[in-house]
């Protein structure tokens, strides 16, 4: 048997040990974000071959100025938001932990600083640089859904914990 | 949950597959090779010069020392260059012979940029890779890593990217641009960039400036000053 997520009116009670699968969709996609990441620091901090662009001017987007807050690479920055990301996913999926009233409100609230951060960069791109990164672009497209993955956490961090 | 962990297990065997893949290229040479001991015989021969602006058969050879990351460099190619070209080069009186001297306690990407032109030079699109090496300067030098923005520049060049990105990927030129370096600090060159000027042997002219009154001066000279 498998537990669905809680539907209904706020305050549903799921059952005792059912893993919440939209921790699972956010553990997936972040790992997937931070492959993406990891990729554009690489390729920034020249570990690898520069990123191949068939569209777009990466060059232009990554040498720009805003591809640093201080010395540390945007990149660097994703990475380490969706490796938190996955890890409090990953926690929220564990027994007692999966109950942390911590845990909803981290997950919520790095996602959505992760979603706003990414539309300040994506709207740099457009406005300011005038030139698209399309593993950017895939980057702001992959927390935008995880941010919409952690939409259920609202329920619970109002009900005071989960799942 | 096993089904979960199956699915966090293949993304994490498909990302590391496509990293593996996307970071399996040769890593490029940054920074020079060391040569060992050459006589100078070996070093002459060894150290090619980059380019040769003009009639090789021209009677003078202004030699000069270049880096590719200086922009005092950028400012002779752009506002000195041509007015020789005009002078003397195009006339046939003189050839200008550019010699890499990348200054790399300086300026970090000066070698892979000697390197890179050479790449160029190698699909016979030296001056041209010259030119939008010199005018993306500003672009190119406050980056991490220029090695991307090379391999753009090949494309905006029109070059076979292909050879390029292999030429550039690998320690191809290296070789010849170290050489370049110590045949640099033969002529007492120590930064860029350095005029010298021949008239097919001695007595050869370290040129005080590099201005094109400076060449001027030189090239008007009966060639027993030193």
């Amino acid at each position: 048997m498998e537990w669905l997520e809680p539907r209904g009116t706020p305050g549903a009670v799921s059952p005792p040990h059912a893993p919440p699968r939209n921790r699972m969709a956010v553990a997936l996609l972040s790992l997937v974000g931070a492959f993406v990441a990891f990729y554009l620091l690489a390729a920034n901090l020249g570990w690898t071959p520069p990123v191949p662009c068939g569209t777009g001017d990466c060059a232009t987007v990554q040498s720009s100025k805003y591809a640093k807050v201080g010395p540390v690479p945007v990149s660097g920055i994703g990475l380490a938001g969706y490796v938190t990301l996955l890890a409090l996913a990953l926690a929220g999926l564990q027994g007692r932990l999966s109950r942390s009233r911590l845990i909803p409100l981290l997950l919520f609230g790095g996602a959505l600083f992760g979603v706003l951060f990414s539309g300040y960069l994506t709207y740099l791109e457009a406005a300011v640089i005038k030139a698209w990164c399309r593993y950017c672009v895939a980057s702001a497209i992959i927390i935008t859904v995880v941010f919409a993955a952690t939409l259920p956490e609202l329920k619970r961090i109002r009900a005071g914990g989960g799942p | 949950m096993k089904s979960f962990y199956i699915m966090i297990l293949g993304v994490l065997l498909i990302g590391g597959g496509v990293l593996y893949y996307a970071m399996r290229g040769g890593s490029p040479t940054l920074e020079p090779i060391d040569l060992g001991e050459l006589d100078n015989t070996q070093l002459v021969e060894l150290a090619q010069p980059a380019h040769v602006f003009g009639d090789p058969d021209a009677p003078v050879t202004i030699m000069e020392f270049a880096d590719y990351q200086c922009g005092v460099c950028k400012q002779f190619a752009v506002m000195v260059k041509p007015e020789v070209e005009a002078a003397y080069i195009n006339t046939g009186r003189a050839k200008l012979v550019l010699h890499d001297f990348p200054l790399i306690d300086l300026h970090r990407h000066a070698f892979l940029a000697a390197r890179a032109a050479r790449c160029a030079g190698d699909q016979d699109r030296y001056a041209d890779y010259h030119d939008a090496l010199f005018d993306t300067q500003l672009d190119w030098s406050e980056m991490q890593s220029a090695t991307g923005h090379f391999k753009d520049l090949a494309r905006r060049v029109e070059l076979d990217t292909g050879t390029f990105d292999e030429c550039l990927d690998s320690d191809r030129h290296a070789e010849v641009v170290s050489a370049n370096m110590l045949y640099g600090r033969a002529f007492r060159v120590t930064g860029t960039p350095t005029l010298v000027m021949h008239r097919g042997g001695p007595p050869i002219y370290r040129l005080g400036g590099n201005r094109f009154l400076d060449i001027q001066e030189a090239m008007e000279s009966d060639g027993t000053e030193n």
